[in-house]
């Protein structure tokens, strides 16, 4: 929608605006139109991203929660997301802007069905998280290399099976034995998980969809760094 | 030089000389013609009845008359002293040919047998039965003969019946001798696949029958035929004991995992069930347990491991390995049941793979969509959906997480096809006006005489709601309400029997989006494998398949586009193929190489599953051309901005 559309003839706050919409329509080119021209008027990279980008996805997740947006929708908002994400990476690490946090994730051995976790990849990321998305059909011993590797603070598992959900325990256990499971937030997720299954299992909380995966991964880690000041 | 004559059989249309005074069965035989006996042409069991077709025939050039026939015996005229005669039927084993005949085979004298399988797909099975029964007259044992009377049997089996290197099992072994005292040396065996005698009995006597069953992880279905004739005698079905272990599938596999004696006890439930469902279609045919000599087992590959007691636990998870795929044939006392006779043979079908069991290879042996021509494609839809698409003589299959939304569940007010569960919607596009009819009653919502009241919508009904909802413009085409609430009300309060209106809401049109676009991109992956760009026909097997509207299906795009009148349902595939390896032993021989043949697409792991999955999901089947544009909220938003841009422009 580029016809009439001078973006320097709008105002910031309401460019802003903009770029939450174009997020929502998943309109990876006008996204990164408006992204750039933020950066020219001086915005910082961070605020860029979190007041345009992250906040734009806030929506995006909402109306997915409601059912307003669905799987499609929120894929391609993802992927406008990433466009947008893809002109301030670098930009971030030079400035040596705040992490809102890392995470790895993927589905348990046994299970190969990985779509929605691709979701909670794409949300996440959406919600300025670095994900490390290891695949499918991982073994504890894979999780913990990773968990090693990258250091997240949330660590995200995925099941669509009731046979391949039980796993998930094994894993935590295996976090436990490494004195790994403190270091990370579980969460899980999948068709047959519920809350009482991720609390049997030991993780810290059962989420239902991607957006809640993102709000709960937020609150979750904003309760930590409360708690454990750096 | 030797007088001979001429006879021509019908229907077979062989015709040839033959001497005079040949016995006609021998004559038959010697010109290719197979005309059934059980007796071995002893006059005893009537199986090879035909008749005479007299006048002249000129496309023979003869004259055949009934006379040409040698006169009626006593001993045959003691058969039919005994037995009804139709028309002018004559033994063709006590007649001999004395003159020019054409011969009448009638279709139960044949030794080729076909049933026709009447359901929603009329099937023409071939009979051609793994047992089958011989009468023989066996030397009586002499003081100077060492051997025993199984060695004596096998002598009269192989020169009465060309039958040899035969081994008997330890049930007829038991029955041997006693058989054969009481029967005058003369008895009556049924031998299994031309190898193995399965039960001796006195005398001349026939009755060999087979149970086929599709062994669903919901329902346990029998179909008890006639192994001679192939004719079906009686249907039964019951509910899989198993479901108290667990609903679906995957819980019952999780059961056998997490519980120490659980595949114990999942194999002992599945096996009453069996039992007990034997028993029911016994009874309905007036058959004894004794006389049940075969059974056909087909199931998915949770079922089959569990019937045959294996731990079904690698089922559970990728890479979802089969302990063993191939055809299996077991006495039913290795299974444990006990329902038919102790001799029984049963025969499972192999598994085509680890999500695509033997009940799909059933599917396949009652279709074969590899031989229509074109580009064929069956699904039988459930919480899995099972998709085999055959071309150009081969043939492509999948299996796809539909999940149980097509079911009723995950559906606010769905249910299971029930009497009282709403299967037809249709809505006015203009007036949004809602009229629906439910199972068990043939009459519309507002018409009078209507039944009511409703008491859920089933899955059929929901495909068409939604469908219907489209096209009146109530969703969009990402499925998304166009105006949000509590949903569509699809019958009101007053017409229900839960106190308040049936709706549908956004998230039901959520969970359908998700398990059509399951099973349309399970189908897309599987035409881009086989370079099939358009279907040629769709054949949905199952209950479901039954009754869902090919139409609305097609209008929500749970299936590709093909021309509606080639959607076709095939009810109980499954079932009809199980029944096809019961009675045609050359099909269900052919079926572990079909299976072997069948090219598997893992559909989970293929890279463009999730693009198509995305793809499949929006609703096609909008409102027609002319109706209001559907408006993004980004371009009024955008126009808004641009709008005020202006006036803060115009203020400066």
């Amino acid at each position: 929608m580029s016809e009439n559309n001078d973006l320097t003839q709008i105002e910031t706050s309401e460019l802003l605006v903009i770029i939450h919409e174009d997020l929502y329509d998943g309109l990876a080119d006008e996204v990164v139109q408006s992204v750039n021209e933020l950066l020219r008027r001086g915005m910082s990279p961070y605020e860029t991203l979190t007041q345009g980008l992250v906040a734009g996805m806030d929506v995006v997740g909402v109306d997915f929660r409601d059912g307003i947006l669905f799987v499609p929708e929120v894929l391609m908002a993802a992927k406008a997301m990433k466009a947008g994400m893809a002109v301030l990476r670098p930009l971030l690490a030079e400035t040596g802007a705040p992490s809102i946090g890392t995470m790895v994730i993927g589905t348990v051995k046994g299970d190969i069905h990985d779509i929605g976790k691709n979701l909670v990849t794409m949300m996440m990321e959406g919600a300025g998280f670095k994900v490390h998305d290891i695949g499918i059909n991982n073994d504890a011993d894979k999780f913990i290399a990773a968990i090693r590797e990258h250091k997240p603070e949330v660590l995200g598992m995925s099941a669509l099976l009731t046979t391949t959900m039980p796993y998930m325990k094994t894993v935590i256990q295996a976090l436990e034995r490494e004195g790994l499971r403190k270091e990370v937030i579980v969460l899980v997720g999948g068709a047959p998980v519920n809350a009482p299954f991720a609390e049997a299992v030991g993780a810290d909380a059962y989420c239902r969809d991607a957006s809640v995966a993102v709000t709960t991964a937020k609150a979750r880690l904003e309760e930590r760094r409360n708690a454990v000041p750096v | 030089m030797p007088v001979t004559h001429r006879v021509a059989f019908s229907p077979s249309g062989r015709q040839g000389s033959v001497p005079d005074g040949a016995r006609l069965l021998d004559a038959a035989s010697s010109l290719g013609v197979e005309i059934e006996s059980i007796c071995g042409g002893r006059q005893m069991c009537g199986k090879c009845q035909v008749s005479v077709e007299t006048g002249e025939f000129a496309k023979h050039g003869m004259v055949s008359r009934a006379s040409n026939l040698s006169p009626v015996s006593a001993r045959e005229q003691a058969y039919w002293d005994h037995h009804v005669r139709t028309e002018d039927r004559r033994l063709a084993c006590a007649a001999t040919v004395c003159g020019d005949l054409s011969i009448f085979i009638p279709p139960e004298s044949a030794v080729h047998k076909q049933v026709v399988a009447k359901g929603a797909a009329e099937r023409v099975i071939e009979v051609r039965p793994a047992v089958r029964q011989y009468y023989v007259e066996c030397e009586a044992a002499q003081l100077d003969d060492r051997r025993g009377d199984w060695e004596r049997l096998q002598k009269a089996l192989h020169e009465q019946w060309g039958l040899h290197g035969l081994s008997i099992g330890l049930f007829a072994l038991r029955q041997l001798q006693s058989a054969l005292r009481d029967g005058g040396h003369a008895v009556s065996v049924a031998v299994w696949q031309g190898s193995e005698v399965l039960r001796v009995q006195p005398g001349y006597a026939e009755g060999v029958y087979g149970i086929a069953i599709d062994v669903g992880s919901t329902t346990l279905a029998g179909y008890l035929s006639d192994l001679r004739t192939g004719q079906l005698l009686s249907t039964a079905g019951t509910v899989n004991p198993q479901i108290r272990f667990g609903e679906d599938l995957m819980s019952r596999v999780s059961y056998a995992m997490t519980q120490s004696d659980g595949t114990a006890r999942l194999h002992e439930a599945v096996v009453a069930g069996l039992n007990e469902l034997i028993g029911e279609c016994i009874r309905d045919a007036g058959v004894s347990p004794e006389q049940v000599l075969d059974l056909v087992l087909v199931g998915n590959s949770v079922m089959h491991h569990l019937m045959l007691g294996i731990d079904p636990s690698e089922l559970g998870g990728a890479p979802f390995a089969l302990s063993a795929s191939g055809a299996f044939d077991l006495t039913v006392r290795d299974l444990g049941i006990t329902a038919a006779s102790p001799a029984a043979r049963a025969h499972l079908l192999p598994c085509i793979a680890g999500q695509n069991g033997a009940d799909n290879m059933a599917v396949l042996l009652a279709e074969m969509p590899h031989r229509k021509g074109g580009a064929v494609l069956v699904a039988d839809i459930g919480t899995n959906a099972e998709i085999l698409l055959g071309s150009r003589d081969r043939i492509w299959a999948a299996s796809s997480p539909t999940g149980p939304a097509f079911e009723g569940a995950q559906i606010q007010h769905g249910q299971r096809a029930a009497p009282g569960a709403i299967e037809r919607v249709r809505i006015d596009p203009g007036t949004r006006a809602v009229t629906f009819k439910v199972i068990g009653s043939d009459v519309w919502s507002h018409e009078p005489g209507a039944v009511l009241p409703a008491t859920g919508i089933c899955g059929s009904g929901i495909i068409e709601a939604i469908a219907e909802m489209r096209r009146a413009g109530i969703i969009r085409a990402d499925g998304r309400f166009e105006e949000r609430g509590a949903g569509f009300v699809i019958a009101a309060a007053h017409q229900t029997s839960i106190g308040a209106p049936i709706v549908v809401t956004q998230n039901d049109v959520r969970a359908i989006q998700l398990a059509k676009a399951a099973l349309c991109a399970g189908i897309k992956l599987l035409m881009n494998r086989a370079g099939v760009t358009r279907l040629d026909e769709i054949r949905l097997a199952g209950a479901f398949g039954s009754f869902i509207s090919p139409r609305h299906a097609m209008a929500i795009g749970m299936i590709p586009e093909c021309e509606v009148t080639n959607v076709i349902a095939v009810g109980n595939a499954a079932g009809d193929g199980a029944r096809i390896a019961l009675l045609d032993r050359e099909t269900r021989a052919q079926a572990p190489g079909l299976a072997r043949m069948v090219e598997y697409v893992s559909i989970a792991v293929e890279p463009s599953f999730q693009d198509e999955f995305v793809a499949a999901m929006a609703l096609p089947g909008g409102p027609a051309a002319g109706s209001a544009p559907e408006r993004s909220r980004r371009e009024r938003r955008r126009q808004l901005a641009l709008a005020g841009a202006a006036a803060r422009d115009g203020e400066s």
